[in-house]
């Protein structure tokens, strides 16, 4: 019985943590500038067609069809795009410069993705970073092009 | 990067970002056999400065520092040794993707007098551009920003940059501009134009950053 009980106080509260992330994310984080052909939302379940204007919210996954291409900007005024055949995940995306607050980590798993930085790329280059199925990708200050090195290669 | 199109007028930006970084991926489609390649490449900002970015795969490092530098990436082996790749190389890979990016913003600063919400003469004048740019562009989104310098504490400046920022949305508004593109943001002494020490007067961070996309 008391068993019982302790395995219903633990569902009960893994229900609240699988609710608290999803209220943090209904902050809007950015929003569509532009949109050609198809091009989705995918937001808990249900998939929304992009139009300008829509915002976009933390764990959106972002996609486009054949024909599609899509344009956004985010909270820190970095925008990004997407060819056709595209698809990529905002897993993070904070930008709380009155709490010191920074961090974004895009997944991108298919087709092309264009992204320029802004205020987040000049506070906190570091928090950001960008994941391909083979490769992490992080923003660094333009002060490393002073020290020009040649790269460290696997040659 | 190509010159592209854009139906907003140019006036010149007003903000220049000091570390931008713009980049390109490229993944092959899922269906070709595996293992996947990425092609990864640095890019010019729209004013021409290239920015640095790491790419990590395999336990390797390697950077990008250059305008079209380019890497590619096997699943679990390390970055390629990085190329150069010529801009119409760039265009066949990812034009569709490059074409859809967010055109360049136009960007104004409006100044205002010490602690006090009200604009400069000079931004008075200013802002009569800001007027025709935000009727006349049928603007998605017109992002208004409001910032201080650092002469008092943290939460005195929020409310202050606060004060800042609707002032602006609200003459804005007074003059017809559709109030349902404003946003309004607010970040007090947090993000200074001119990089002072704390407690320091210094008139050109007193102000908003309207943005206009």
């Amino acid at each position: 019985m008391k068993h019982a009980l302790s395995i219903a106080i633990l569902v009960a509260l893994l229900c609240i943590f699988q609710l608290a992330p999803v209220s943090a994310s209904d902050k809007s984080i950015g929003f569509v500038q532009s949109v050609s052909g198809e091009a989705y939302i995918h937001r808990g379940g249900a998939k929304i067609s992009a139009d300008t204007g829509t915002q976009l919210h933390v764990g959106d996954t972002l996609s486009t069809g054949s024909d599609g291409s899509m344009g956004v900007v985010f909270s820190d005024e970095s925008s990004a795009s997407m060819g056709p055949n595209s698809n990529f995940v905002i897993n993070k995306f904070e930008f709380s410069p009155n709490e010191g607050k920074f961090g974004v980590l895009i997944r991108i798993t298919k087709g092309t993705f264009t992204y320029l930085t802004g205020l987040i790329g000049k506070l906190s280059p570091e928090s950001a970073r960008f994941e391909t199925p083979t490769s992490t990708i992080g923003i660094r200050g333009t002060h490393f092009l002073i020290n020009v090195e040649e790269p460290v290669t696997s040659q | 990067m190509p010159e592209r199109k854009t139906n907003f007028s140019y006036i010149r930006a007003r903000i220049i970002f000091s570390a931008l970084v713009a980049f390109l991926l490229f993944l092959p489609s899922c269906a070709t056999a595996p293992p996947t390649r990425d092609t990864i490449v640095l890019l010019p900002d729209a004013s021409g400065k290239i920015g640095s970015i790491i790419v990590y795969s395999g336990g390797i490092e390697v950077r990008l520092y250059k305008k079209g530098h380019a890497v590619t990436v096997e699943e679990g082996s390390p970055p390629s040794t990085p190329f150069l790749m010529t801009t119409d190389e760039i265009i066949s890979l990812a034009g569709p993707a490059i074409d859809a990016h967010p055109p360049h913003p136009t960007q104004y600063v409006l100044y205002f007098e010490y602690d006090s919400d009200e604009l400069t003469k000079n931004s008075m004048i200013l802002f009569n551009g800001i007027i025709r740019t935000a009727k006349n562009n049928n603007p998605v989104r017109i992002n208004i920003a409001g910032h201080t310098d650092t002469v008092g504490n943290h939460e005195y400046n929020l409310q202050l940059s606060y004060k800042r920022a609707k002032a602006v949305a609200s003459l804005l508004s007074a003059q017809g501009v559709d109030t349902s593109v404003i946003y309004v943001t607010y970040y007090g002494k947090e993000i200074p134009l001119i990089k002072t020490g704390d407690q320091v007067h210094e008139p050109r961070n007193r102000r908003t950053e309207v943005t206009i996309r």
